[in-house]
């Protein structure tokens, strides 16, 4: 019974095409929902049998948002937030990244190799409620800056773990001829290597801010009303009393549809990306 | 270590050779690990050392901004954490608290409620890889296969990734809902019962599994295709030659040279699904009762619902501890990835 390579019956072609097909479209459903009800009267959101398609689409629910101004500052805050942090994570980052690239051996290699692990495994909450602590007692608690070093450090392993081999693979004999050359080892960092691993630094930066960008315990807990960002937004939803599901799904389509863009056009970086920075003791 | 494996599992009868492959290699990695290192320091010329020195030197520069941000930000809040919970704080309160030993501990960790919480976490945690790993695996198989259209799949099984959990949560409660919601609706259009989906406590609890499994899919998907590409095909071809069936050249061949990529995606998992809140916090907070408050959720609830900090600080040492042996794990994996 050997089977010819890449030899598939017609009858298993079918079956193949039937469960990825079934299979995209309940991993893809949710998502077009999100965004079909997004656009919708309020009569057509609650009908029954379920309008698909075929109704009459809306912008009523976005400009509802955007018109007020609670929401323009929730979606500066999130800009700010994620931007802010993204920059601040791969500036610290890259450096230890290099660091780890470079140097096989050095004092706190390995303290520093379980830090980033247990930051990465410990649940959010445990940091979260002896931090609120600490900042309330510093006046710290809901300021913007704060929340943007905040995330920069939880992002901080993911943006060390992924950029570290794009480091290890720029090749030496670059950094020694500078170095022969008489630059410093700042100069050496700034002019060859870093510009050398900016694609390396690019993907992770994309991937750290979208982790940023959906971040929802530190602003949530540590955050105040004027710091309000999209994820604590859209949950606020939750406490009102009658769930207003059209600008709700708007909102919510505001937050994923560009991440969900940016996974299909980023689709080769965010694979190897994401198998480098899941596990690098 | 690639160029010592990849002969031996080439060999015939792939599921011994595969095994004893990996052991072989595994010694021989121990016992050449010194000899290699000694080498290279005995026989290297000073200006190597010298420039190992400065390089060392440099690289504790280099990481000082890290712990910059690791101190006061991670390990402060920790000790933190860990003095409040021998104390009777409370949120908000700006009274001095007092020493109170072990109480919290005694109140809070060994209560029913710490224990049911856990239960539900690890249920969650287990319904999950259940539903995530044998499908994953399956998908990825199918991905593997050459044929029109493998993209178009690979993308739309990858999106839900990375989307924010906390919209998506919304939007699988909107689905969710069971007088309005389209899941009930077409339970109703084939003919079974609607569910109570988030207001009752089994149904609950499957409901979170599900929605945290759709996206972890994504995540499994993803991995184990990864792991089947870059997987060399002639040992594959060598079983087929043999005449060993799909199933065997799966299970003898596929799945033991797999297994790397495998344990670090249960590993991923298993550490985020230990860490199950945002999802959880929108579906249901908890609720019904605490049918599916998660230990994050009961940490949450207790430190922001009813402001006892050193109560929830004490919840949170015992999840610290529990973090910590996860290290020695991840050592262990990750060591065995790179190996392979």
């Amino acid at each position: 019974m050997a089977r010819r390579a890449g030899g598939r019956s017609p009858l298993g072609s079918i079956g193949l095409y039937a469960v990825l097909t079934v299979t995209s479209a309940v991993m893809l459903f949710p998502i077009f929902w999100t965004v079909s009800t997004s656009i919708k009267d309020r009569v057509d959101t609650f009908r029954l049998p379920p309008v698909i398609v075929g109704f009459t689409p809306t912008w009523k629910n976005y400009s509802q948002l955007f018109e007020d101004p609670t929401f323009i500052r929730v979606m500066a805050n999130t800009i700010i937030v994620t931007a802010g942090s993204t920059i601040v994570a791969l500036l610290i980052g890259s450096l230890a990244a290099y660091a780890l690239a470079r140097a096989p051996r050095f004092r706190g290699r390995r303290p520093l190799e379980v830090s980033l692990i247990l930051l990465r495994a410990m649940p959010g909450v445990v940091l979260v409620v002896p931090l609120y602590d600490v900042l309330a007692g510093v006046g710290l608690l809901g300021k913007m800056p704060m929340l943007i070093v905040l995330y920069a450090m939880v992002n901080l392993p993911f943006a060390i773990w992924i950029m570290t081999p794009y480091f290890q693979g720029i090749p030496m004999e670059l950094e020694e001829a500078a170095v022969i050359d008489g630059a410093s080892g700042a100069q050496v960092f700034r002019t060859v290597v870093f510009p050398l691993a900016l694609p390396g630094v690019v993907a992770t930066g994309l991937f750290v801010g979208l982790l940023a960008w959906n971040e929802f315990l530190l602003p949530v807990v540590l955050g105040s009303e004027a710091t309000k960002t999209l994820p604590v937004f859209i949950s606020g939803f939750v406490s009102a009393r009658t769930l207003d599901w059209g600008p709700l799904a708007a909102a919510s389509s505001l937050a994923i549809v560009p991440i969900a863009l940016l996974t299909v056009v980023m689709q080769g970086r965010l694979v190897r990306g994401l198998s480098q920075g899941a596990v690098k003791g | 270590m690639t160029a010592e494996g990849a002969p031996a599992s080439g060999a015939p009868s792939a599921g011994s050779v595969s095994s004893a492959g990996s052991v072989s290699s595994a010694g021989s990695v121990s016992s050449a690990g010194p000899v290699a290192s000694n080498g290279r320091l005995a026989g290297a010329p000073p200006a190597r050392n010298w420039i190992a020195e400065r390089r060392a030197r440099s690289a504790v520069l280099l990481t000082l901004p890290t712990w910059v941000f690791l101190v006061p930000m991670f390990f402060l809040p920790l000790g933190v954490g860990i003095y409040l919970s021998f104390y009777d704080k409370t949120l908000g309160f700006p009274m001095e608290p007092s020493f109170v030993g072990l109480d919290n501990y005694r109140t809070d960790v060994l209560s029913p409620v710490f224990g049911e919480a856990l239960v539900v976490t690890l249920l969650i945690l287990a319904l999950g890889l259940a539903l995530q790993f044998p499908l994953g695996m399956a998908l990825a198989l199918l991905l593997h296969q050459q044929m029109r259209g493998r993209g178009v799949f690979r993308t739309a099984i990858l999106v839900p990734m990375l989307l924010t959990p906390v919209a998506v949560g919304l939007m699988w409660r909107f689905m969710y809902n069971p007088e309005l919601g389209i899941i009930n609706w077409w339970l109703g259009v084939l003919g079974l019962p609607g569910v109570d989906w988030l207001g009752a406590p089994w149904p609950a609890l499957f409901a979170v599994t599900f929605v945290d499994s759709w996206q972890a899919l994504s995540l499994v998907v993803l991995m184990l295709t990864a792991g089947l590409a870059s997987l060399p095909t002639s040992p594959e071809e060598a079983a087929r030659v043999d005449g060993a069936s799909g199933w065997q050249v799966f299970r003898h061949v596929t799945l033991p040279a797999l297994m790397p990529v495998i344990l670090v995606t249960l590993m991923i998992r298993v550490i985020d699904g230990f860490k199950i809140f945002d999802v959880v916090f929108i579906l249901t907070r908890g609720g019904p009762g605490t049918a599916t408050q998660t230990v994050s959720m009961l940490d949450y609830n207790v430190a922001f619902t009813f402001l006892a900090t050193s109560r929830a600080s004490a919840i949170g040492v015992v999840l610290m501890l529990i973090t910590l042996p996860i290290y020695f794990l991840w050592r262990r994996v990750s060591t065995l990835a790179e190996r392979s």
